[in-house]
């Protein structure tokens, strides 16, 4: 029936899975459950912030301000009232009242950071002079109170629009809260407050906000995938019934994707990754995929087996095996291949853990269909239905085969229309793919129809908007903003950012210095501005806080009066809406703000998502490419030709092409949620064009080189099998479809389009195209029949295990990836780094390394080090012994920390210099016990680095007699990613107070476990500067000491820059 | 005569020098071949190499590097060794089966006014890719062992002026005159590594009858010399070259001439126009290495069935572009993995070569260290797409202590018998060595 190829060997394995089924099928589950246990420790993470990559400048000033400011991402309550007074009833002022008492009452609420009319003051003037009170001074009990309060607020510009709306219709309540990892929690609390508050007839309360956003994002997250999981799953089952008939299929097929989904979310849970919001899409997409490889072995295995019932079970599962390892491996790697790309294209760190962990899923799921699967059907024996016998007897087909092998007609007799055809989408894909629009709104990732999205549309109809903006003005002393200048240019800004587009409020301490202004020269309105003297402004700040409480600017102005804020409002939320405001903030500030004296910068929620978007577009096209070119490379690779790989990413790029026909045509936008479909749908889409392709072959030596024959057979089996593969995978996403989270459903739309178009060209362009062209990848394996060549396994193993390190290194790779201190800190710090060590410097090293065995090893080698314009370089010539003698080690390291510095390695046993990646700071350096970082840093601080703080004064005495009057100070990795990379948890370290050295470090590993010490010793002054002449570095992990010793240490003779050359590297100095 | 005359004056010179730094390793590898259900050793070699450098004045810098190659079982090749790719002024000192005494290199090193000049026998090395040759041509190779020596003990030095003058902060200009007429040297008849397969060497058939090989070698040290040129860059991080050589390519071009049924071989040296460049650069945890070379005058092997056979004298000219195209990743602690794709394109082609138009080699070479480098793993693997060949060899070294080195290491062939790595299939083998500096 089918030829097989080299029985031997894979037939070997078969028998093996097939032959102990018992052992195998326990081993199976046992590894299943026990991977299960680690499911509890996942955890969801649904903050906007999540998808930017934790040191984002965007995201770390954003930390800055919240910090300073105290003002991040906060819950809003609105108060609408349509009657005639608006709010300003007495029902409504209680209302509010009472919900700031008990919000502020909240755990994770900072009470010093709730806004609303119950909290916020009036500045009025009396004959005394200024008057501070709260608005809500008098309880608002009766009509009178509440008009009078209308009546004050209403004379304040301040609030008119930001607190209030014009219309009186709207006010709101402004939490702030402090961890936002807990919204959801928040959320549903701020929920049960409002369920109990005493509202009045006319009242409507909505909750709006990113606070609210992130809370609510996680349940609504939950509420889906609790419907749509078990919604995709019954319909694979149904089909999978559907296909087969029978019961057992269904019930494995469901194992598996069990196996799959469960093991993966496992994965996830250990390695600390947890659930995004978009993880929510992995399920369902696993859910199809692992369904796949097990489809096609239960097609080929009911079709053995219909056609011989008379057959061992267990030899049929053997030979359906062998049939199809191949082509499910090919599809498995090609999908991982896809995934993988993503993760290399993606910059959000939710969509590179997507990738990774799909990928790891797709192997999960290759690995229970290869093993389970054969095992338990070895148990079970499963006879094909009645309808497949009679049908196999009769010699023939089922309805779904009819089907294919009809749409196979129409194509072998239309060839050149098809093609034609699918030329067409593609030239209207890449016409397309230049007018697609990206962007983003975050309120979208609701339904219109939820109670967040119509909150968030009221309070920005009302109100000025609950979309952020943030800009920090920072001056260079304290108290520079008392002067008039400042303020101005402050005032320039507000003014001039109220005419940008979707601008609607913009408050600074600019306003509350007005109204202090206005109140004390009689409450007249002409006096509404800014007075132009310093010691002016100085006074009313005092006055203000002899009646009130000087903490009430803490949102607007700094302690020192050094850094102040203008809080901008913005009633739309989108990308694009927001894109040019933001652009031509930055640009005014550029050009007409900064001076030395006085710099803007942007922040809030709108600069963040700015910056967060601005990508997607470049992200997803990098994607398309990266992973199209690794489908390339697997697919070329496996079938040992690269017309081969091409012709298998064709149906793919024709069905990605169309989308973008698609979504220019459907208005959907490129955002956060829709970008990453290209990856997807290459993953799965490839599927289908690696088993036509595979089945050619087969088919083709099968029919001894008959064209029409071998395409002809294409359809009934194979294409029967991918039919059903592709039912699984296009419902299971059509699911998605119904999902109320509106991203997901776009997203679902437009990979149901591509998997659907993948389908048809794998199954009418491909095959036409192949008929016209007869490419040799096709026909070379018949012509070759000749003499089986004994080494064909070894060939095949070798070319399918080169894919497997491909994928596998590539998946491994995937696997791999600053604080306000007190001024204090800030002294010492600079006070080490200041410590002089020469323009340039000739010197020998003598490096002894010594394991815990006690055995050393030593090496000489002499060292130049000089400093350039922002650069420094460093060559390293080795001397002794002998087998290192004349390698030679260059370095350029640069200032700027971003731009990457450059490395090279000459090797006398090559006699080439060979330029090597600088990247791995972490690294040890040539087989010793200090990093690339530590040498490179010489003994001073990295602060862009690390955060430092000092802990106590502490003498230090070693242990070979030396004492110094140090100062105990901690250096913390700033972010989790420069941990990693320096391979440090933290350090602790002693400073000599009186010349700034460092005399003594701890370290502590990953996992803050102590990890080494270096001591320096020998610091005496070579021509007038202080030298370090012993380094001794001990790893307590491995009991491996290294020490350094510098001598002959030369700082007066010139080092000639001839000497960091490569040549220099090659003729030894 | 002449090589009897230069380690007089060696000698002398050794005694009357000023500043002297002596150095030598002693290798010591043995090799058992265990393909084909045979097992039996291969060679017993020990390689004795000083080397010593001195400083003849404050600008002159002398090295001079020495070899005494020792191998008791001469499988690879002493015996019958012709030495005729080496030119008068190059080759051994001794002939003998079992031994080989030379002087590797010699060199002196002096900087006249911002110019670097090397004189002597060395080695020069252009180009970025490792384990295969694209622009890495100065020198010929000896294939003794094929490809399996380290390149610096296999790269045959020569004679020659090399002279380098930096421009400007990180350019520099290389130009080097290779009076030395020395070419590859081949593995003899009847020796381990000689070559079989049909795309370096003419196949026997039944009926005719070979009637000798002759050789024509280059003798003018000025007509026949080499000349190469290369500009070096270093720019926006990314280290270039451009390479221009004029040169005789170091295989000899085996001219078949049938009359009647009798064959004569006339093995003659062709001259080609070599013009490369190559570029790298550090990306994160990656470094890009490339290289492209396009030569004017390349020739290969006829099939005999050609109906051009006669007429083209069994060979068959054409251009030629080759490149490698390098990635290497260093993600990993302590760990590098390196992939490379070779491709040589004929431009000019006839169905009748015996090499394929388009030949592709991948080669994958991973390395990785432990405990603070005292061990250390090296696996290269070499693929040829078209025959689908492969080459394999996996090395484990241990430093035993600063100066002594151990290592074991396995080399296996595979693919058909004609194809460029498959032709050494029955040659797979083990190796021990111990290499002690001193």
């Amino acid at each position: 029936m089918k030829t097989i190829e080299n029985p031997s060997r894979v037939q070997q394995l078969a028998r093996l899975v097939v032959h102990y089924p018992k052992i195998n099928v326990l081993i199976s589950l046992v590894v299943m459950i026990a991977l299960l246990s680690a499911l509890p420790l996942l955890y969801k993470d649904t903050r906007a912030d999540a998808f930017l990559a934790a040191d984002n400048p965007a995201l770390v000033y954003q930390n800055v301000v919240k910090e300073q400011f105290g003002l991040s991402d906060p819950i809003v309550i609105a108060i609408i009232n349509d009657s005639e007074k608006g709010v300003f009833n007495p029902t409504s002022l209680q209302l509010i009242d009472w919900l700031t008492e008990e919000i502020s009452a909240l755990d994770n609420i900072n009470a010093q950071r709730v806004t609303s009319l119950a909290t916020e003051n009036n500045i009025t003037g009396s004959d005394e002079g200024m008057q501070v009170d709260p608005f809500f001074d008098e309880y608002p009990d009766t009509q009178h109170i509440a008009d009078k309060i209308w009546r004050q607020v209403s004379d304040f510009p301040l609030y008119m629009g930001s607190l209030i709306a014009e219309d009186k219709k709207a006010t709101v309540i402004v939490a702030e809260l402090n961890d936002k990892g807990l919204a959801e929690i928040t959320y549903q609390q701020v929920l049960q407050l409002v369920e109990n508050a005493p509202i009045g007839q006319n009242d409507t309360l909505y909750i709006a906000g990113e606070g609210a956003i992130s809370g609510y994002l996680g349940s609504y997250i939950d509420a889906d995938a609790q419907r749509l999981n078990p919604l995709a799953g019954l319909i694979i089952t149904i089909i999978v019934l559907f296909a087969f008939r029978r019961f057992s299929p269904a019930l494995l097929a469901n194992i598996i994707i069990a196996a799959s989904v469960l093991m993966t979310l496992a994965v996830m849970a250990l390695f600390d990754v947890p659930f995004f919001v978009i993880t929510n899409a992995m399920p369902v997409i696993l859910i199809g995929i692992s369904v796949a490889d097990s489809m096609h072995i239960f097609s080929d295995y009911f079709e053995r087996q219909a056609n011989n019932p008379e057959q061992d079970k267990k030899e049929i599962i053997v030979e359906t095996l062998v049939t199809m390892w191949r082509p499910i491996t090919l599809t498995t790697l090609t999908t991982i291949a896809g995934f993988i790309g993503l993760y290399f294209s993606a910059y959000m760190p939710p969509f590179k853990f997507f990738g990774l962990f799909t990928a790891i899923g797709v192997a999960i799921a290759w690995i229970y269909s290869l093993i389970f699967l054969p095992a338990a059907m070895s148990i079970i024996q499963p006879n094909a239905s009645k309808r497949m016998v009679k049908l196999a007897q009769s010699d023939e087909l089922d309805t779904f085969a009819k089907i294919m092998v009809f749409l196979g007609n129409i194509t072998m007799n239309n060839a050149r229309k098809v093609i034609v055809f699918f030329v067409l989408i593609i030239l209207s894909g890449f016409y397309s793919a230049t007018h697609l629009s990206v962007n983003e709104n975050r309120i979208e990732t609701f339904h219109p129809s939820e109670p967040l999205f119509k909150a968030d549309q009221a309070i920005n109809q009302h109100l000025n908007g609950t979309n952020n903006l943030n800009i920090i003005i920072e001056a260079n002393e304290s108290e520079a903003l008392f002067t008039t200048e400042n303020l101005t240019q402050i005032e320039a800004l507000q003014t001039y950012a109220l005419t940008l587009e979707n601008v609607k409020g913009a408050t600074s301490i600019v306003d509350y210095l007005k109204q202090i202004h206005r109140s004390l020269n009689g409450g007249d309105k002409q006096f509404y501005w800014l007075p132009k003297n310093k010691e002016l402004i100085a006074q009313y700040f005092l006055i203000y806080s002899a009646s009130s409480d000087p903490t009430d600017f803490e949102e607007e102005i700094d302690y020192d009066y050094r850094i102040a804020n203008i809080r901008l409002s913005l009633n739309k939320g989108s990308y694009q809406d927001n894109k040019d405001t933001v652009e031509k903030l930055n640009s005014y500030i550029e050009d007409n703000f900064n001076s030395a004296n006085l710099t803007a910068t942007l922040s809030g929620r709108v600069n963040v998502n700015y910056h967060w978007i601005e990508g997607v577009g470049e992200s997803h096209f990098l994607g398309l490419g990266i992973s199209l070119f690794l489908v390339l490379a697997v697919s070329a690779l496996l079938f040992g030709s690269l017309t081969a790989g091409l012709f298998a990413i064709l149906p793919v790029l024709s069905s990605i092409l169309l989308v973008y026909a698609a979504m220019v045509l459907l208005k959907i936008n490129l955002g956060v949620g829709t970008s990453m479909f290209a990856s997807v749908a290459i993953g799965l889409g490839v599927d289908f064009s690696i088993h036509t392709i595979d089945r050619l072959r087969t088919s083709f030596k099968d029919n001894f080189g008959n064209w029409d024959q071998a395409l002809a057979d294409l359809y009934p089996l194979t294409g029967r099998a991918l039919f059903f593969n592709y039912l699984a995978i296009a419902l299971g996403f059509g699911v998605l479809i119904s999902s109320k989270v509106v991203p997901l459903t776009n997203f679902g739309t437009i990979v149901f389009i591509s998997v659907t178009t993948s389908f048809f060209a794998s199954m009418s362009f491909l095959p036409a195209l192949i008929k016209l062209t007869k490419p040799k990848f096709i026909t070379d394996d018949y012509l070759n029949t000749q003499g089986a060549p004994r080494y064909s396994f070894a060939r095949k193993a070798a070319r399918l295990a080169s894919a497997f390190i491909v994928v596998g290194v590539l998946s491994v790779v995937a696997f791999g990836k600053a604080a306000l201190a007190s001024p204090d800190v800030l002294t010492v710090v600079d006070n080490i780094n200041k410590v002089d060590d020469g323009d340039f410097v000739t010197r020998k090293l003598t490096m002894t390394l010594v394991d815990k065995r006690g055995k050393t090893r030593v090496r000489e080698t002499q060292a130049y080090r000089k400093y350039y314009d922002g650069e420094k370089r460093t060559v390293l010539f080795y001397k002794k012994p002998t087998n290192v003698k004349g390698t030679a080690f260059l370095t350029f390291d640069y200032e700027p920390v971003e731009k990457e510095d450059n490395q090279w390695l000459y090797l006398p046993a090559l006699r080439k210099v060979r330029r090597i990646s600088a990247s791995d700071r972490g690294d040890y350096f040539l087989g010793t016990d200090f990093t690339y970082e530590d040498i490179k840093q010489e003994g001073k601080l990295a602060l862009q680095d690390y955060d430092y703080s000092i802990i106590r004064f502490e003498p230090l005495t070693l242990e070979n007699g030396d004492h110094y009057d140090a100062i105990l100070m901690k250096g913390v990795p700033k972010t989790k990613a420069i941990a990693k990379e320096l391979g440090y948890a933290r350090n602790e370290f002693w400073v000599d107070s009186k010349t700034w050295v460092i005399i003594k470090v701890n370290y502590w590993d990953l996992k803050d476990k102590p990890l080494k010490t270096l001591i320096v010793t020998d610091i005496r002054k070579v021509d007038d500067i202080l030298t370090r002449h012993n380094l001794a570095a001990t790893n307590h992990k491995t009991g491996h000491k290294t020490t350094f010793v510098f001598s002959d240490v030369d700082y007066k003779t010139q080092v000639k820059d001839k000497l960091f050359t490569q040549r220099a590297m090659k003729l030894g100095k | 005569m002449i090589k009897s005359l230069l380690s007089a004056s060696l000698i002398t010179l050794m005694s009357s020098s000023i500043h002297a730094e002596l150095s030598a390793t002693w290798e010591q590898e043995f090799a058992l071949s265990v393909s084909g259900g045979d097992t039996h050793a291969q060679k017993l070699e020990s390689i004795f190499q000083p080397e010593w450098n001195t400083s003849l004045t404050d600008n002159i810098d002398m090295t001079v590097i020495g070899r005494m190659l020792l191998d008791a079982y001469d499988n690879l090749g002493f015996e019958n060794a012709s030495f005729d790719n080496f030119s008068d002024i190059n080759g051994t000192i001794t002939q003998s089966k079992h031994a080989d005494i030379s002087i590797r290199e010699w060199y002196v090193d002096t900087e006249i006014s911002n110019t670097f000049w090397r004189i002597g026998k060395q080695q020069v090395v252009w180009g970025q890719a490792d384990g295969l040759k694209v622009l890495d041509v100065v020198n010929p190779q000896s294939y003794r062992e094929f490809i399996l020596d380290d390149f610096a003990d296999s790269r045959i030095p020569l004679w020659m002026l090399n002279v380098e003058v930096p421009i400007g902060d990180n350019d520099s200009v290389q130009f080097l005159w290779i009076a030395d007429l020395t070419y590859n040297e081949l593995a003899t008849q009847g020796s381990v590594y000689e070559l079989s397969s049909p795309l370096f060497i003419p196949q026997s058939t039944d009926g005719i009858k070979l009637l000798g090989i002759n050789q024509h070698r280059p003798s003018s040290a000025i007509k026949d010399a080499d000349i190469g040129i290369r500009y070096s860059k270093f720019y926006a991080g990314w280290d270039l070259t451009f390479n221009y050589m004029y040169h005789y390519q170091d295989n000899p071009v085996m001219y078949q001439t049938l009359v009647e049924n009798n064959l004569t071989i006339n093995a003659q040296f062709e001259r080609n126009n070599l013009l490369g460049a190559s570029a790298s650069k550090a990306f994160g945890d990656f470094t890009l290495r490339t290289e492209i070379a396009y030569s004017s005058d390349t020739y290969h092997l006829l099939d005999k069935s050609s109906a051009v056979f006669i007429q083209k004298q069994g060979i068959h000219q054409s251009d030629d572009v080759s490149s490698v195209l390098g990635l290497d990743w260093q993600g990993l602690e302590n760990t590098m993995l390196s992939i490379q794709w070779f491709q040589s394109s004929l431009f000019n082609y006839e169905p009748s070569v015996i090499r394929p138009q388009h030949n592709h080699i991948l080669s994958g070479l991973y390395k990785q260290s432990f405990e603070n480098e005292t061990w250390e793993l090296e696996i290269l693997a070499l693929y040829g797409l078209d025959k689908r060949d492969t080459a394999l060899q996996i090395h484990l070294s241990y430093m035993l202590e600063s100066n002594i080195k151990l290592w074991v290491g396995t080399d296996v062939f595979s693919g058909p018998e004609k194809s460029l790595f498959g032709q050494f299939n029955q040659t797979d083998r083990l190796t021990l060595g111990l290499e002690w500096g001193f």
